[in-house]
Order: C-alpha cells, then structure tokens, then sequence
C-alpha cells in the first residue's frame, strides 16, 4: 500500500465545513474512495448487501443540454441590446424585476440556493432512491 | 436472527482511545471498539449479518467517525461496507499480514490530513459569460427565442452542448489554477472527477496539519478573485480517503 494521490461566494467567501455538506458529498467519498478490502481479506469476507447508488458519474446528454438551453433561455438579457455581464449579474440579483422578466420565481430560487440547499435536494433524491436500489460491490 | 459480524472502518496507530460515546453503523447503531495487534488497531463495530447496510444514516455514521479521528490521529479509511466473520479474521486475515504495510502508511500520514475543495459556477453568471463569449450560442438564444417550442429542439440540443463544452474548458481552466494556488502548501493533490455539471473544482488535497491555515488562506484568496463566478467550499479535515491506495487498487 502506498499514500498517493488516487487516479490522477459571493465576498470572497468560502464555505466551511468538516466533511461534505449532503450526502452527495458523502456518497463521492466513502463509497468510492479508501482502502478496498477485498484487497486484504478474502476468506472471512461478508458480502453484506449495501444499499446505495453511484452518484459520482456526470454525463452530459441531451437532457442536461436542454437543460442548459433552458437556463439560458430564462436569463434576461433583453433589457439592453448588448448582454453584457454584469447586467446578467444585476439582473439575476434582482431577481428579476419581475414586470417582463420570463420566470422571476425560478431566479428566485437559484438566487436563494446555496450550495448546502443544493446538497439537501440531492440527498432526498438519494434517499428516495435508496430503497429501491442496490449496487454489488465488486 | 442473523449472525452477527465486525464491520471494520479503518486502521489506526494502537496507541488510541476510543471514545465510549462512538458509535457507528447499524440500528440502533453499535458502539465502537478497537481491536488491537502490535502496533496498529482496527476501529469496527459489531453489525448484523443479515440487515443491508447504506441507509443515509449508516453513510454519515461511517464518515463521521473516520474525520473525527482522522483530527486526531492518522487514519487509514476502508471504503465503507467492509464486513468480516468475527474479530478474530479481523486480526488473523486483516491486521497480522499486513501490519507492517500499515504502520508505514500511518508514519507516512503522522501529522497529516485531508481537504476537500469544491466549486460550483453560479449558473446565472457563467451562462451570461459564456453568451458574451460565444457569437454562436448568443445567436441560438436569439433563434430560440423567435421559434416555436418543438421547432427550436434542435437549436437548443445546440446550444447545451456548447454550454456544456464551455463550462467544461472553464472547468479545466479554474482546476488548473487552483492546483496552481493550494500546490505550494499542500503534500499531495488530486483532482476528483465532477460531481455535478456545474462542478468549477473539486481537488482533494493532503496538507501537514501545520499548514491548514495556510490552506485556508489560500483558498480564500482564489475565492475572492472568483467572488460572483464560483462558490467555494472547503471541507475538512477528512480522513485521507483520496490518497490511499492498495495494491489491488494501484492496477499493478
């Protein structure tokens, strides 16, 4: 065994925190990360069932593009001929005005989120997901 | 009844206490012991051979015991799930034939830990970015707009996937220049795989526990420079789960 590295805010901020902030965090971790043991033990090994899901995979596809699309749809940039940055910054700030911005409460709500919210949405999808399925350890 | 078992989390020097008050996986979750040869000890904790282990509960449990002492003392984390017979294969298949491999890799760990650095785009400012930046996408925003719904499919299948490929090169480019910031501080670094499609950053990184406010700084200096773009975040210390590798695992 050998000690080497695995496989190759606003203000100025950063968040702090001892671990992970959701499970999500965790999940990258701790499922996938340390020592295997199967690399060590073989003969008393238990395969216990582990209920879990891969979460550290992120494709893009077609859904995650018109995902995209539609996030940047929803900028509003029409309110000068030249989109410049930071009047996108200003207007997301803003939350939009509201008057003939296309969907205020949806800028509210990236304006609201932090990260740790984020986290949170991930891991009630985790948790829904969990009961009903499993991975096989290796 | 199912049988019983040892669920192990990691290997420590012999020489710890193990808090009465720990407890690890299972429900109601058991307490943790140490099993102790030579000059090493085993964190495990009694678990039920017939009850599926990974509920949310058992994750954190894992994890948390594994940082807590990863404060402390050098720790080497196993990846969770790992189930033996008894405490006796504990020591006799796990401990024993390996104890010398692992007291190196402790003294290699004495005084170190983990970090974790992420960052995430403000997904506001990094599209209008890429709209200022990119002719093309601008204009497909700007045909989108004026097509119905089902006739702009393609044109927004278009332009995600130049915000992807965008957000990708600033990806690169942001990891880049924070291997760049916490290298001179740090013993060792990493760069973990997204973990989301807004993902800047995610570098894991092994720094002497001296250098922690070093660390700390350093981030902090970077995120103020990328105020409004990404938001940072900085966890640990962690077990170093990043930096250690078996045999098996090493593909040699």
């Amino acid at each position: 065994m050998t000690v080497q590295p695995v496989g190759s805010r606003p203000g100025g901020g950063v968040q702090k925190g001892s671990s992970g902030n959701g499970l999500a965090d965790v999940i990258d971790t701790i499922l996938d990360k340390g020592l295997v043991i199967d690399a060590y033990v073989s003969v008393s090994l238990i395969g216990i069932e582990i209920l879990s899901i891969d979460a550290r995979i992120v494709v893009a596809s077609v859904d995650t593009y018109l995902r995209f699309a539609e996030a940047t749809n929803r900028l509003d940039l029409t309110k000068s001929r030249k989109p410049g940055l930071p009047e996108v910054v200003q207007t997301a700030m803003s939350g939009g005005g509201g008057q003939q911005a296309p969907q205020p409460e949806q800028l509210e709500q990236l304006k609201e989120r932090s990260p740790l919210e984020a986290a949170g949405d991930k891991l009630s999808d985790f948790s829904d997901a969990i009961p009903r399925q499993s991975r096989k350890e290796g | 009844m199912a049988e019983s078992a040892t669920y192990i989390y990691g290997v420590v020097p012999q020489d710890i206490e193990v808090d009465e008050e720990a407890k690890g996986v299972g429900d109601p979750p058991a307490p943790i012991t140490a099993i102790r040869h030579g000059k090493i000890a085993a964190l495990v904790s009694d678990v039920s051979a017939g009850r599926p282990l990974g509920t949310p509960k058992d994750l954190y449990a894992h994890e948390q015991l594994l940082n807590a002492t990863a404060a402390e003392v050098p720790v080497l984390p196993i990846r969770f799930g790992a189930v033996v017979a008894g405490r006796d294969a504990v020591v006799e298949e796990f401990l024993a034939p390996y104890h010398d491999e692992f007291v190196a890799a402790l003294n290699e760990l004495e005084g170190r830990c983990q970090y974790v650095i992420k960052g995430r785009f403000v997904e506001e400012t990094v599209l209008g970015e890429i709209l200022t930046e990119n002719p093309e996408a601008a204009q497909l925003r700007e045909e989108i707009s004026t097509l119905p719904e089902d006739a702009a499919r393609d044109h927004r299948i278009r332009l995600g996937e130049i915000i992807n490929q965008s957000i990708e090169a600033k990806r690169d480019a942001d990891t880049a220049a924070m291997w760049d910031q916490v290298e001179p501080v740090t013993v060792m670094q990493t760069v973990r795989p997204p973990s989301h499609e807004l993902d800047a950053v995610h570098i894991a990184v092994l720094v002497e526990n001296s250098r922690q406010d070093d660390l700390d700084r350093a981030v902090e200096d970077l995120g103020r420079k990328w105020s409004d773009q990404v938001e940072l975040s900085l966890f640990g210390p962690m077990a170093p789960y990043d930096f250690i590798v078996s045999q098996d695992q090493d593909g040699e």
